[in-house]
């Protein structure tokens, strides 16, 4: 891989973009015309996804790295409590590291390195310009907490699910690019109170089938879903501490602009067991591309069309697209010459 | 409010019952939490020894304390204040023995309040029993800037600590012993709709 990466911002100007091999291998979520939540968990990491894809390596590293990554500096400068641990997760912290460090120097080698001598480790990663000595276990040796530390240095946010009681519980995270979710919030909750807000899933059953699976989940052999939203700008950052500095762009949207300034909004979830604490790493990245650069694929014009025309109306008010969710319709509609496009998600 | 919007992180609340299988019994109540006490009371009693901690409120319909001063006839103390049972619970902790079964009834901010007393002792919060009572103002937790404000009655709540004006999510941290609040008119600033009162 010989990835460039981009000099952009998620902020102010917003000069995000994504290159034609990112629209290319964009995580495009509806494989049908009509979109209700589901489970659709499938296996994750090595060789479950096709060379180039997003799905092809546990941690996908794009061209958006070096951006995100001082995306999440900035925030945390701000509001250092959108990195949150509990006192217990101590060893799931170590787990993390080893998680990150070894995924990556596995699958990026021309970017990141790793040593191991017993527990004295050696970590360099080029793009961000960090070469770190370390004892494996000896928080001491590290700059600040090691679960902080190294989800600096990835993209996406971060969930640590201690799993006691027959439940998970979200005691650790680092949380800078979230769909309006609060880590400081909800830290310490329970799977069902953590998802207590998202309406109709209950309904339907999805949380009991999905913790029921997650409590069983295997180390090594982790799985993934997509789930979904839509941001005015390509803004990460679009957390409810912050509501009153975005909350007023999903007013913006005219016919005029509603090409360049809506964006999709696509998560990757992956759940991973962790091996010494037995808690789960949930990591949710998020992939971001304007309806301008989506329409590129006509396919995927079509397939959006018709998933905003039917979304239920609780959706389509949990994930706050009421107030342009119609200006996107009329702005895809005259793309869609009603063409039956199959089942998929595949751009063309 | 909206039907079929039911949300998961709200705490349910029951009605006392002593509890079988303890080692002792702690009942920790104030202001109208009296009346919960005194139904409490007229359930058998356990055989094990049972401590009550109880406050009156100004703001309660009722001054219980004197009643229960007549039916409970030992392991009783009467508070000042609500901070004075909480320090009064504090004191009696560390001579509980594995097996303590507490109860607790009051406002929610109070029962949160003890539980948060309780956490550093290692109870949990699945292993209390709780009655809310009196009122169903909510503590609020402002998502901005982190204030907490307590006592809100309606939808819209202007906050202690910045001044939005907040939306009461229906979204509860037990941790925080808080209702989540939301600035309301982030989108259309100056758009605020009008307050009603749903947590009498």
């Amino acid at each position: 891989m010989n990835t460039q990466f981009k000099q952009e911002t998620f902020r102010d100007d917003y000069t995000y973009t994504n290159s034609a091999e990112a629209i290319r291998r964009f995580p495009f979520p509806f494989a049908e015309d009509e979109y209700m939540y589901s489970v659709n968990i499938e296996m994750h990491g090595e060789g479950t996804g096709a060379a180039g894809s997003v799905f092809e390596h546990g941690i996908d590293v794009d061209e958006h790295y070096i951006a995100e990554c001082e995306d999440r500096r900035i925030v945390l400068d701000e509001d250092p409590d959108r990195y949150t641990a509990l006192p217990h997760m101590m060893d799931a912290q170590w787990d993390m590291v080893e998680l990150m460090m070894d995924s990556l120097s596995k699958d990026y080698p021309e970017h990141f390195q790793l040593q191991k001598d017993g527990d004295n480790w050696h970590w360099v990663n080029k793009p961000l310009g960090i070469d770190q000595t370390f004892v494996f276990g000896d928080e001491a040796t590290l700059p600040m907490q090691p679960f902080e530390y190294i989800s600096r240095q990835v993209q996406g946010d971060w969930i640590i699910l201690d799993q006691r009681d027959d439940d998970l519980f979200a005691d650790m995270g680092m949380v800078t690019s979230q769909a309006d979710w609060s880590m400081a919030f909800d830290a310490g909750m329970s799977f069902k109170e953590w998802h207590g807000p998202v309406p109709q899933a209950n309904e339907i059953g999805i949380f009991d089938r999905a913790l029921k699976y997650l409590l069983h989940l295997q180390y090594g052999s982790p799985v993934r879903r997509l789930n979904w939203t839509m941001t005015i700008n390509p803004r990460l950052d679009t957390s409810p501490e912050n509501y009153p500095f975005w909350g007023p762009d999903n007013a913006s949207v005219t016919p005029e602009n509603v090409g360049d300034k809506v964006y999709l909004r696509v998560e990757l979830q992956a759940l991973f067991r962790l091996p010494r604490s037995n808690a789960i790493a949930f990591s949710v990245r998020g992939y971001l591309i304007s309806l301008n650069e989506l329409i590129t694929y006509p396919r995927w014009g079509k397939r959006l069309h018709r998933v905003l025309k039917q979304l239920h109306p609780d959706l389509s008010e949990y994930k706050g697209l009421d107030n342009y969710r119609q200006t996107v319709i009329d702005f895809l509609a005259p793309l869609d010459d009603g063409a039956d496009l199959g089942l998929g998600t595949h751009p063309e | 409010m909206e039907r079929g919007y039911w949300i998961r992180s709200k705490p349910l609340y029951d009605s006392l019952v002593w509890r079988q299988f303890a080692t002792g019994h702690v009942v920790v109540a104030q202001g109208d939490g009296g009346l919960a006490v005194l139904k409490l009371f007229q359930q058998m009693c356990p055989r094990e020894p049972i401590k009550l901690l109880f406050a009156d409120d100004k703001s309660a319909s009722k001054k219980y304390a004197d009643i229960i001063q007549t039916l409970v006839p030992e392991g009783l103390q009467i508070c000042e204040s609500e901070q004075a049972a909480l320090a009064a619970l504090k004191e009696q902790l560390p001579d509980c023995l594995m097996g303590t079964q507490f109860y607790v009834a009051g406002s929610e901010e109070f029962i949160w309040a003890v539980l948060e007393v309780l956490k550093e002792y290692g109870v949990q919060d699945n292993n209390v029993a709780k009655e809310l009572c009196g009122t169903l103002a909510r503590s609020v937790y402002c998502v901005h800037c982190k204030t907490i404000s307590k006592d809100v009655h309606f939808s819209i709540h202007e906050c202690d600590g910045c001044r939005r004006h907040l939306f009461v999510r229906d979204h509860f941290s037990r941790r925080l012993g808080a209702y989540m609040g939301v600035m309301v008119d982030a989108e259309e600033p100056g758009n605020i709709p009008a307050k009603e009162e749903i947590y009498p």
